[in-house]
Order: structure tokens, then sequence, then C-alpha cells
């Protein structure tokens, strides 16, 4: 295979990389304190909806307990990264063992992504098998008894309290982004993988995919597991550029967040999911500025960026209900080359 | 579990007989039951079929065909009975499992991954049975090929025509490289110029690629020029077994069904 096709082959995510490095470095370059941080913040989002576009988008289920893997990736990088000094001076009731650990920031980002693809590996092993419904009211219900645990658990979390980290921000723009692109990678690369399309194709009808000699159950689980690891991931980025999280940090608001996204831009592909993150953090802006205006000449519409994007969202399920994108990548092909394997341009 | 990728697949012309050190395998299904609460829809079914012949299950509608095919493709459990594929007893396998001993089917009423391409479709055939993602790629363009949809490659399956999809459907069974083919109507809907199609295109299957069918049909005319034996259902009970000719001559299977559905 020359070197062009090897290119066309990959040029989905290189392009969406391509994208994401111009927006950021167009913001930084803005130098504006306030841009830098809508750029580093929707990097770190960008990774949160890779990895949840990777579940739901190639298995067609929401997984309503990522946030909480997020959140378990942000405690435990955190808990690995900050000194321990500080640790028994802010959190004396933490347990001496965690107290203990001590580590860079890069090893608690790879930890915390660890930890939370463990969680999700003993987790998911029995809720792997409920059917459709039972099994997103289980994930409901794990999504609370996380968010609990974070909230209340002092030996670990600082249970109620703000958890502090202190310091600087270990993560700068540039990390976001450089793990920002890796996200997108590694989301196109599950998808197009031999396991990914096990997945896709059992999304798809999974009575043919049992057939077709996949093993449904097994393949959502290891796709279960994946997600929950790149959401443990943008977990570490956050906390460690937040420095003062809390267990609300991570619940249906941030579920709300992602989702709306991922819905609005299309889950069915890398694309789209992209696409809905940049667009839904654009808009973001765009309402936020606007609710404060009004707010300040008298009109008080608090709560209206949440409202508009909610309705947003409801109309997509109406109207267009695999998004903008509806399963379609940006690619380039080889001029004059019948791409074999691609999903089609055409919309049908 | 014998290695699938073994089994030899010359093009569709070719009619090479087995070659002598694949002794052909045999799917043996005995005494099959499936109760449905107050309705035996399969009663007491026995049957063999051998790589390299192609099996017609015939009978009216209601009469078990597809049942029958989903109690050996382990999508519905059984009530009674067994079934052994090329030496595995496959009878308490779920799906998937039956698929990996060497059984894949099509469905009555097609059921394709829509919003995948027509080579991820038969792609995904492949790497559902382990192939890793190149080879499937590979293997899946080659049968693209041979069933006519090459130029559909990058185009989502439910982009297809109605006989566009039921080839597609057969293009991802024959992917795994099953010992045994399992084919629930693949000629309803479909005009008798693509019936015609259909039949060249599973005539030389069986000696191509060692591979033994199972076709369920009403088109008597595709039955009856396809099959080396026929095998009758009616009520879920077996009332007749032999070649097209004897069938044809059975006064019970005449009766029952070819009455009313021969043309
Ligand atoms: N899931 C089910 N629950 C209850 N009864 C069923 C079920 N599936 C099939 N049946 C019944 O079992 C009998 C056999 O159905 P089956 O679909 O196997 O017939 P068939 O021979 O394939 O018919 P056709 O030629 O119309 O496809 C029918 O009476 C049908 O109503
Ligand atoms: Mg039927």
């Amino acid at each position: 295979m020359n070197a062009l096709q090897w290119l066309s082959r990959r040029s989905t995510p290189i392009i969406l990389a391509a994208v994401l490095a111009v927006l950021v470095y167009f913001l930084w370059w803005l130098n504006d304190s306030y841009l830098e941080d809508v750029a580093t913040n929707g990097c770190i989002t960008l990774v949160m909806v890779m990895g949840f576009q990777l579940f739901m988008g190639n298995s067609g289920i929401l997984n309503w307990s990522y946030v909480g893997y997020v959140g378990i990736g942000a405690f435990a990088s955190a808990i690995c990264s900050i000194e321990p000094d500080s640790k028994r001076l802010q959190m004396p009731v933490m347990y001496e063992a965690l107290i203990g650990i001590h580590m860079p920031y890069w090893a608690a980002l790879l930890v915390g992504a660890a930890v939370a693809a463990l969680a999700a590996a003993i987790i998911g092993f029995p809720l792997a098998r409920l059917s459709d419904m039972a099994g997103a009211i289980a994930q409901f219900a794990l999504l609370v008894v996380f968010y609990t645990l974070l909230a209340q658990w002092q030996q670990v979390t600082n249970g109620p309290r703000t958890f502090t980290l202190g310091g600087t921000r270990s993560t700068t723009i540039w990390v976001a982004l450089v793990v920002g692109v890796i996200s997108i990678f590694v989301a196109y690369w599950f998808k197009e993988s031999a396991l990914g399309l096990r997945l896709r194709a059992s999304r798809e009808d999974r009575y043919a995919a049992a057939s077709s000699g996949i093993n449904v159950v097994a393949t959502r689980y290891y796709g279960y597991i994946i997600s929950a690891a790149v959401g443990g991931l943008a977990g570490g980025l956050f906390s460690h550029y937040i420095l003062s999280i809390t267990a609300k940090s991570f619940y249906l608001a941030e579920l709300f967040l992602v989702l709306s996204m991922v819905i609005i831009g299309g889950s069915m592909s890398v694309t789209g999911a992209f696409a809905g993150c940049i667009l839904i953090t654009i808009a973001r802006q765009g309402l936020r500025q606007g609710e404060a205006n009004l707010t300040n000449s008298g009109f008080d519409v608090s709560g209206m960026t949440e409202i508009v994007l909610a309705v947003l969202m409801i109309l997509f399920l109406m109207l267009r209900p695999n998004g903008i994108a509806a399963g379609w990548e940006v690619r380039w092909r080889l001029p004059g080359r019948r791409a074999a394997r691609s999903d089609s341009k055409q919309r049908s | 579990m014998a290695d699938l990728n073994e089994v030899p697949v010359p093009g569709p012309s070719a009619q090479v007989p087995p070659p002598p050190d694949q002794p052909g395998a045999v799917l043996t299904v005995q005494d099959l039951f499936k109760d449905f609460a107050g309705l035996r829809a399969v009663d007491n079914v026995s049957l063999q079929l051998r790589t390299g012949e192609i099996l017609g299950l015939i009978g009216p509608n209601g009469s078990g065909k597809t049942t029958f095919i989903n109690l050996i493709t382990g999508l519905l459990p059984k009530s009674g009975g067994f079934v052994v594929i090329d030496q595995v007893d496959t009878t308490h396998f779920p799906a998937a499992k039956v698929a990996r001993a060497g059984l894949a089917r099509t469905f009555q009423t097609i059921r394709l991954f829509k919003e995948l391409t027509c080579l991820e479709n038969v792609e995904a055939g492949a790497v559902g049975m382990g192939v890793p993602r190149r080879q499937a790629e590979a293997r899946a363009i080659g049968l693209l090929e041979e069933i006519g949809l090459a130029d559909q490659a990058g185009k989502r399956a439910k982009s297809l025509t109605f006989a566009g999809q039921r080839r597609l459907e057969i293009a991802r069974a024959l992917a795994a490289h099953p010992k045994f083919l399992l084919l629930d109507e693949p000629a309803a809907g479909l005009n008798e110029e693509e019936t015609a199609a259909l039949l060249a295109f599973l005539k030389p299957l069986p000696a191509a690629k060692g591979i033994g069918i199972l076709i369920v049909d009403h088109d008597m005319h595709l039955i009856m020029n396809l099959c080396d034996r026929i095998h009758v259902l009616n009520y879920g009970k077996t009332i007749a077994e032999g070649t097209p000719a004897e069938v044809r001559a059975n006064p019970e299977v005449v009766g029952a069904y070819l009455g009313s559905a021969a043309r």
C-alpha cells in the first residue's frame, strides 16, 4: 500500500485532529485568558465526548453511568498526583494508604483511566447480561450510586467538601489538545477495529449479529470498559485543570451536556460527535453571553442556556434522530479511486 | 472446532468436488420438538444434511420451517431433540457458538446491518468468526464480486434494492466460511429473472465451496430444480422426504401442499 492510500484510509481522524488543532491554536493566539479557558475546557469535553461516543455510537446503548466513570478518573488521578503532605493537611481523614501515593501528572492520568476501566470491568460484568430496558435502568441506578459514593466517601474523596488539588494547573491548553487528538484517534480506531465492527453489527441487528458468530454480550462488555477508560482519562484532565472538584461535577448536568453534543452531532460517527462537541461548545458560550446580557438589562433569564439546548436536542430527536452527521465521516478520498471501505457519502 | 479458514474456496465456476483430505461433514437433526404455549410448531423432526448437497425444506405456511431453522441455529430454545454439526453436539449452544461451529443462515424477513456499508456487512460475517479485519475485508471484496454487488461496496445496506439485500445476506453468510448454509425463503419477493439468477448462483455452490445447503422456499420451480433431496413438513411433522421426483409424486405432499403451491 502506498503512502497516499495509507493516508486516505486514516484521513478521518487526521482531518478532525487538524481542525481541532487549528481552532485551539487560533483561540490561544488571540491571547485572551477567557478564550484560552474555553479552548482548554472544550478539549477536555471532547475527550469525554469521544469516550461516550465510543460506546453509545457503536452499540446504540446510552450509558447513563458514563459521567460516573469520568468522576472516578478525576478523583483517582488527583489522589495520585497530590503531594502526601498536602493531602494530610487538607484531608486528614483520608486512608493512610492513599495519602502515601504520589506520582507524576502523566502517570496519574493513566491511573485515573485504569481505575475507571477496572471499575467498569467489575461492575459491567453482572450488568452486561441484562435486557436493554433493565440495563438502562441499572446504569441509571449506578450513576446515583457513583454520585453518592463520590459525595460521601470521606476517606477517599473528602466527602461533601470540595476536593482541592492545589498547586498549578498541570492540564495546560496544549496537554488538553494532545489528549483531545489522541481521543479522536482512539474513537476512530475503535470504530474501525474488529471489535468495533462487531459492536456496530450488534447495534443494527442483534439476532443477525449472533447468527454471524458475534457474542453480543461480550462485545458490549469490552466496549463498555474501553469507553470508561477514555472517560476516566477525561476526568483526570478535568481535575488537574479545575483544581477543585466535587461529586456534583460528575452528575446529571455533565451527562446532559455530553448527551446533547452526541445527539445533535450524530452519535454513529466520530465526525458527528466531534461536530456536536465543537458546535455546542460555541453555542453555549453565545447563549451564556446572551443570558448575562439579558439578565443585566433587567430580564432574569437564568437557565435559558440549558432550556435552549434541551429543546434543540428534542427537535433533533424528532426531526433528525441520527444527528447532523447521520453516520457520515469526513474523509479525504484519493481522486479517481473507488475507496472500498467507507461509510457511504450518500444519504438515503 | 475445526479451523474454518481451511475450507478451500475456489471460484464459483470451478466445479471441483471436496478434496479427499476434507471428508464431507454432516449436520444431523434428531427428534426435534418445539412447543409454543399449546402449539407444537415442530413435532419430532429428524433430518441429515451433508456437505456437497442441497436439501429443500418445504411445507405450507405455518408448518414450522422457520421455527426449525431458528431452533437449530440456537435463536430459539428447543423443547426436545438434539443437533450435531460435524460431530459437535450443538444442541445447547447459543446462536453465536452455533455459528462458530459452522452454521450460517439468512432470514425470511431480511436482517441486514442497515446503516453499515455492504462491504462492512459482509466483513462482519467473517469478523464474527474471529477473522482479523484486514483478512475479512479481502474476503468480503471477493464475495461481493462473486455475488455481483462489487460496485455497491461502499453504499449502505439499506440503500440496496430488495433483491440486492437478499443477495447481500447470502454473501454475509458465506463470509463466515460455513460448513452449512441455511436459507429461509431467499427467493421471496424476487421476480422471475432474479430468481433464475439466484438458482444459477446457488446450484454450483455446494461443490465449489464444499458446503451443504438447506433451503426453504415456496417457489416450487426453484426448489425442484435446485435440490438433491426435499424434506416436507406439515403442521410441524415430517410427511415425506425424497428426491424432487419422489416428492412431487407423493399424494400426501400434493394434498397438503403442492396442490396449492405448484404453478
Ligand atoms: N414466537 C412464536 N410464538 C408463538 N407461536 C409461534 C412463534 N413463532 C412461530 N409460531 C407459530 O409456529 C408455527 C410455525 O411457524 P413458522 O414461522 O415456523 O412457519 P413457516 O413454516 O416458516 O411458515 P411460512 O411459510 O409462512 O414462513 C405457526 O403456527 C406460527 O404461528
Ligand atoms: Mg417461515
